[in-house]
């Protein structure tokens, strides 16, 4: 039985060796350049049949793994939708229908999840949750290329995003954090709430309590006032510019750590304005019959007023803390408070 | 004053391009001389002008990127969805390589050799070493078996259970390795201003102190990637003229004691500090809540 094996071992070693060399004989003669040609993926050039690169900011190709999806959902006039979107561009209109619609284009299939409902049923307060999140993932956030809301004009919206471009229009009272990326506001009737960690944020015809809270962006304001009486206006940068264009509330708190504060606006009769900077400029543009009392402070720098001012207490010595007390027009309750360590404070008529 | 700043130094004092050393000096500076804080104004107005313009063309991705990343999918795509006959082919295509082949076949020789020698002895010597083992062969079975019924039986929870507890050091290891994190946030404290460690408290002072100590430790804690370079380089010129600002005002109220003003100022410096430690909790909280 051994023999028997032996024999067929050393059959197979000759056959094995045999083979060997014949594939020698054949690994001396010219290599063939098909086989390494040969694969398919190989033979076609890296980009043929890819479309070619996306513009500069087409964010087709980056959610081209998403569908476009749209849902609408009846709802109660007004609701509060909590939304959270980390990638991409975001509109957020109102509308006079009671429901809301939410359009997503590149981004993933979603659902509505009803968190509230009133007593005639229906819902008071939704979200959108993502039905594609992969575990580990927050399940409560979408995504797209585009992402479009339509919303009853009495919403008070939360939004929370990673980095995405939001617009805001219309809204009962909106409530926006963002890691990264622009926030628009507009139309906002009765408070807005809005922190961009890096960012602006640009506020414009909005109404209520207002606080802007940006690290590294610019704070633009156009046109915002109180809804009711109390409301207050704060904004705070720290290494941007702070515009504020006819903002007509009574309590204002306006800072910016190395940036620079423009106001234009008026001074209201009773109002709290405090507008201070570290290293910036402040300049404010107010009517010629602005009345109120002026407090400035600063340490380097100047400071220089077209309105006529009549100085109650001033310290103005070289090197050292400079202040001024005055009454600026013809005085009034209205309390101007300005402080620029090292850089100007300039007051000129409208 | 003499020996004003050069606008390109101070559009890179701007820029975060300074070395941190020469960032304090052009921030005391810029402190003492009003021209040059005039100068610094009209770069920040141009920049603030600038940059947002420019800010979507500085977060743009670089086209080459992407470009290899879809070419890279696109390949991924293509072998994916290629059928089985043709992944068969080029299988088939690699190995009839003559060196490969070549290659393959003295594999087979080898292996063969190896196989033959290992099989069984073929000298008559070999053969009665190997009755003589065939004879001891139930002692070797014997010595063999207990070991695996070891494992399996009873005695099996108490060989697990050093391994429990030989798991337990690991564990002490990787919280230890949670102290060796710490000097990275000390390293950076040690950056902050030397308020700190200045014990003659203004009045009101200690408790802004003591607050800021613990939000140093909490930001020091914190992932350093939260915050992009440009910010990175924004919150250390901001908390450069935070702290310049606290020293100067510091040594104000010394100075004059009963002045208000300064020592408004410095609260209002002290809380510039804390809002700027703040925003970037903040921001790291934020983070963590859209994971």
């Amino acid at each position: 039985m051994t023999h028997i094996f032996q024999k067929f071992i050393l059959a197979v070693l000759a056959a094995a060796i045999t083979g060997s060399f014949s594939l020698g004989v054949a690994a001396q003669a010219t290599p063939k350049p098909e086989p390494t040609a040969k694969p398919k993926i190989k033979t076609q050039p890296p980009d043929a049949g890819v479309p070619p690169p996306p513009a500069r900011h087409d964010y087709k190709y980056k959610y081209s793994r998403g569908g476009t999806y749209e849902k609408a959902i009846a709802v109660a006039p007004n609701i509060n939708l909590t939304l959270c979107v980390t990638e991409g561009n975001l509109r957020i209109n109102s509308w006079n229908r009671s429901e809301v619609r939410v359009y997503v284009e590149g981004g993933p299939k979603f659902a509505f999840k009803v968190v509230d409902k009133g007593p005639d049923g229906r819902p008071v307060w939704i979200s959108a949750m993502n039905l594609q999140a992969t575990p580990g993932v927050n399940a409560e956030c979408i995504w797209g290329e585009t992402v479009e809301v339509d919303a009853p004009a009495g919403t008070s919206l939360k939004l929370t995003g990673k980095e995405i471009n939001a617009q805001v229009d219309g809204m009962r009272k909106v409530n926006v954090k963002t890691v990264g990326g622009d926030i628009s506001l507009r139309n906002i009737k009765e408070g807005v709430s809005a922190y961009a960690g890096e960012g602006g944020v640009t506020v414009e015809e909005s109404w209520g309590q207002v606080n802007l809270e940006t690290t590294n962006g610019n704070i633009v304001v156009v046109d915002s006032g109180p809804s009711d009486i109390g409301d207050t206006f704060r904004a705070k940068t720290n290494s941007g510019a702070v515009s504020l264009t006819r903002v007509t509330h009574r309590a204002l708190d306006v800072s910016s750590i190395s940036g620079s504060v423009l106001f234009n606006g008026e001074i209201k009769s009773g109002g709290t304005y405090t507008f201070g900077t570290t290293n910036g400029t402040i300049r404010l543009a107010l009517p010629s019959a602005t009345g109120c009392k002026l407090a400035a402070t600063f340490r380097s720098g100047s400071f220089a007023s077209e309105l006529p001012f009549k100085i109650e207490t001033m310290n103005v010595a070289p090197g050292d803390l400079k202040s001024i007390v005055a009454k600026l027009g013809g005085g009034g309750d209205a309390v101007l408070r300005l402080s620029a360590f090292a850089g100007l404070i300039g007051i000129k008529k409208q | 004053m003499k020996n004003c700043l050069d606008i390109g130094i101070i559009q890179s004092f701007l820029d975060g391009e300074l070395a941190s050393g020469e960032v304090t000096r052009v921030s005391d500076h810029i402190g003492d001389c009003d021209s040059c804080a005039m100068l610094l104004s009209q770069a920040e107005d141009e920049n603030a002008v600038v940059f947002p313009a420019l800010a979507r063309e500085f977060d743009a991705m670089v086209p080459t990127q992407r470009l290899w990343a879809r070419i890279e999918d696109s390949i991924e795509t293509e072998k994916a969805s290629a059928p089985w006959w043709e992944k068969a082919y080029a299988v088939f295509v690699t190995l009839i390589n003559p060196q490969v082949g070549a290659f393959a076949a003295l594999l087979i020789v080898v292996g063969l050799f190896a196989m033959y020698k290992l099989s069984g002895p073929s000298s008559p010597g070999d053969r009665a070493g190997l009755i003589s083992k065939a004879a001891n062969a139930p002692t070797i079975v014997n010595v063999d078996r207990p070991a695996p019924a070891a494992l399996s039986g009873p005695d099996s929870s108490t060989i697990s259970a050093p391994s429990r507890t030989y798991s337990r050091p690991t564990v002490e290891n990787a919280s230890y390795s949670v102290p060796s994190r710490k000097p990275s946030p000390s390293t950076n404290n040690d950056q902050q201003p030397t308020v700190i460690r200045d014990a003659s408290y203004v009045p009101g002072e200690e408790s802004y102190v003591k607050t800021i100590a613990s939000l140093n430790k909490s930001v020091g804690d914190q992932d350093p990637n939260v915050m992009s370079a440009s910010q990175q380089v924004s919150y250390a010129r901001n908390m450069a003229v935070v702290d310049d600002t606290i020293k100067r005002m510091r040594s104000a109220v010394k100075k004059d004691p009963k002045s208000e003003t300064a020592k408004q100022m410095l609260s209002s410096a002290y809380q510039n500090k804390i809002d700027l430690l703040n925003s970037v909790a903040q921001k790291e909280d934020l983070v963590a809540s859209l994971k």
